[in-house]
C-alpha cells in the first residue's frame, strides 16, 4: 500500500429546512490516495495478489480513522473507490468489494449490513457521492443519505482514492414513514 | 434556530453548516517529506446579513456581530483538526458570497478586525492573513492561499488548500473559510529572499530567453 496522502472531511449540519438540527447532524469521510497496485502492468487477469497485499491494510487504516473523526457511534456508513484515468473500475472494486476491506469497518462500527458503495473512474478533482445506509438494517429509510467529496489533486491517472464514510444519525429533519408501514400502492 | 455566542441583546448568528477538510501528506513525488505537513480548511455557511438591503448599506454593525462568532468557530475546529496551536505555522482565509450578494459582503466578513484580528490571535500569528474571495454558485471550489503566520515572506510556506461546500453558498448566503498548515510545502527547495541572487532586467541582459 503506497499512500500519497490522506484526506478527512467532517460535515456538521446545524440548520436544515430553516429549522435547527440539534445536535448537529455529523458525517465524516476519510480517504487514502494510493498508487494503483496494478498501474503500468497492462491487463492483469488475477487481481488476487494485489487485493491480498492492499485491501485489508486499507480497511485497517481507514475504519478506525473515520470513526474517530465522527466522534460518535456510526449509525450509517458507506465506501468509495475512485480510480484514476489509466486504471480499470475493476481495480477500485477489487480493493473495496472484499470482506478483507469491509470487515474492518463492520467490526469497528458493530455493523452487519453490506456497505453501499460508489466506484467510478475520473480525473483529479472529480466530485463523487458516497451513499450511506444504516449499519444494521439497510431498509431503515431515515438513514439513506449521501455525502459529497472532492480532492482537488486526486486521483492522478495511476492512483485510486479509497474512502470510508460514517454518519452519526440519519438525514437531518428525516420524517418519512418507515418502509414497513407504507401502504402497497397497488392495493 | 441555532444560537451561538453573542450578548443576550444581540441576534444570534445562524450557521447552517460547517465543513472541515484536512489532508496529511504522506509522500510527494514518491518520497516522504522531511516535515510532513497537515493542512486544513474549515468553512462556515451563514446567511448573508445584507441580503435584500439597499446599495451602499453600512456594513459595520453586522460585521461586528458576525465576525467574532465565525472566527471562534472556525479557529476552534482548525486547532482541533491540526493539533496544538503552536504547531500551526501558516494560515489563510477566504469567503464566497452567493450570487444575490456583493463581493463587498464577502470582504466585510473576513477583512475587518472583527474576524482577522481574532483569527490571528487564536492561531498565535502576527502576519497579515492572506486571502481569496469570490462570488459564486453553490459548489464552487476556492483555492485558499496560506503563508507563514509570523514571517509572511517565508517562501517555503507559500501553499494553498482547496475548499468547497457542495450546497453552499445559496444566492443569499456567504461561506466564510479559515485555513492553516502545520508546515511547509513538501520538499521545499526554491530558496528564500536571503539566498536569492540579485535579479533585475539589467542582470539578466544577455541571458538567452
Amino acid at each position: 500500500m503506497n499512500v500519497r496522502k490522506t484526506v478527512t472531511v467532517v460535515e456538521e449540519v446545524r440548520v436544515e429546512g430553516e429549522r435547527a438540527v440539534s445536535p448537529p447532524a455529523t458525517v465524516a469521510v476519510v480517504a487514502a490516495v494510493i498508487r494503483n497496485p496494478w498501474a503500468g502492468q497492462g491487463f492483469v487477469e488475477d487481481l488476487g495478489p494485489g487485493i491480498d497485499a492492499n485491501a485489508s491494510d486499507l480497511g485497517a487504516l481507514l475504519a478506525p480513522a473515520v470513526l474517530e473523526e465522527l466522534g460518535a457511534p456510526a449509525e450509517a456508513y458507506g465506501k468509495a473507490a475512485i480510480v484514476g484515468l489509466d486504471g480499470e473500475i475493476e481495480h477500485g472494486s477489487a480493493l473495496i468489494h472484499t470482506l478483507a476491506f469491509g470487515d474492518h469497518f463492520r467490526k469497528a462500527a458493530d455493523a452487519t449490513t453490506l456497505l453501499p458503495a460508489v466506484e467510478k473512474r475520473g480525473a483529479a478533482g472529480i466530485v463523487f457521492d458516497i451513499p450511506l445506509k444504516h449499519v444494521t438494517d439497510a431498509t431503515i429509510r431515515s438513514h439513506h443519505q449521501t455525502v459529497e467529496v472532492r480532492i482537488a489533486d486526486a486521483p492522478h491517472p495511476e492512483e485510486i482514492v479509497i474512502a470510508l464514510a460514517a454518519a452519526a444519525q440519519g438525514r437531518p429533519q428525516q420524517r418519512l414513514a418507515a418502509f414497513s408501514t407504507e401502504r402497497d400502492p397497488s392495493a | 434556530m441555532q444560537e451561538i455566542g453573542g450578548a443576550p441583546s444581540v441576534e444570534p448568528v445562524r450557521v447552517r453548516k460547517l465543513v472541515t477538510y484536512r489532508e496529511a501528506i504522506v509522500t510527494e513525488a514518491g518520497l516522504a517529506p522531511d516535515r510532513p505537513a497537515r493542512r486544513a480548511s474549515v468553512a462556515a455557511v451563514v446567511g448573508n446579513p445584507w441580503s435584500g438591503t439597499a446599495p451602499l448599506t453600512d456594513l459595520a454593525e453586522e460585521q461586528e456581530r458576525i465576525g467574532p462568532v465565525l472566527a471562534g468557530l472556525l479557529c476552534d475546529r482548525l486547532v482541533n483538526a491540526l493539533g496544538p496551536v503552536h504547531g500551526i505555522e501558516a494560515f489563510g482565509k477566504a469567503a464566497v458570497v452567493g450570487t444575490a450578494g456583493e463581493i463587498e459582503h464577502a470582504g466585510a466578513l473576513i477583512h475587518t478586525p472583527y474576524f482577522g484580528n481574532l483569527v490571528r490571535e487564536a492561531l498565535h500569528g502576527e502576519s497579515i492573513i492572506c486571502f481569496a474571495d469570490t462570488r459564486a454558485e453553490a459548489g464552487e471550489s476556492l483555492v485558499v492561499p496560506l503563508w507563514h503566520k509570523t514571517h509572511a515572506a517565508t517562501r517555503s510556506h507559500y501553499q494553498t488548500i482547496s475548499a468547497r461546500v457542495p450546497d453552499a453558498p445559496r444566492a443569499d448566503e456567504i461561506v466564510v473559510i479559515a485555513a492553516a498548515s502545520t508546515g511547509p510545502r513538501p520538499h521545499p527547495r526554491i530558496g528564500d529572499r536571503r539566498t536569492d541572487p540579485v535579479v533585475t532586467a539589467e542582470t539578466l541582459e544577455g541571458t538567452p530567453s
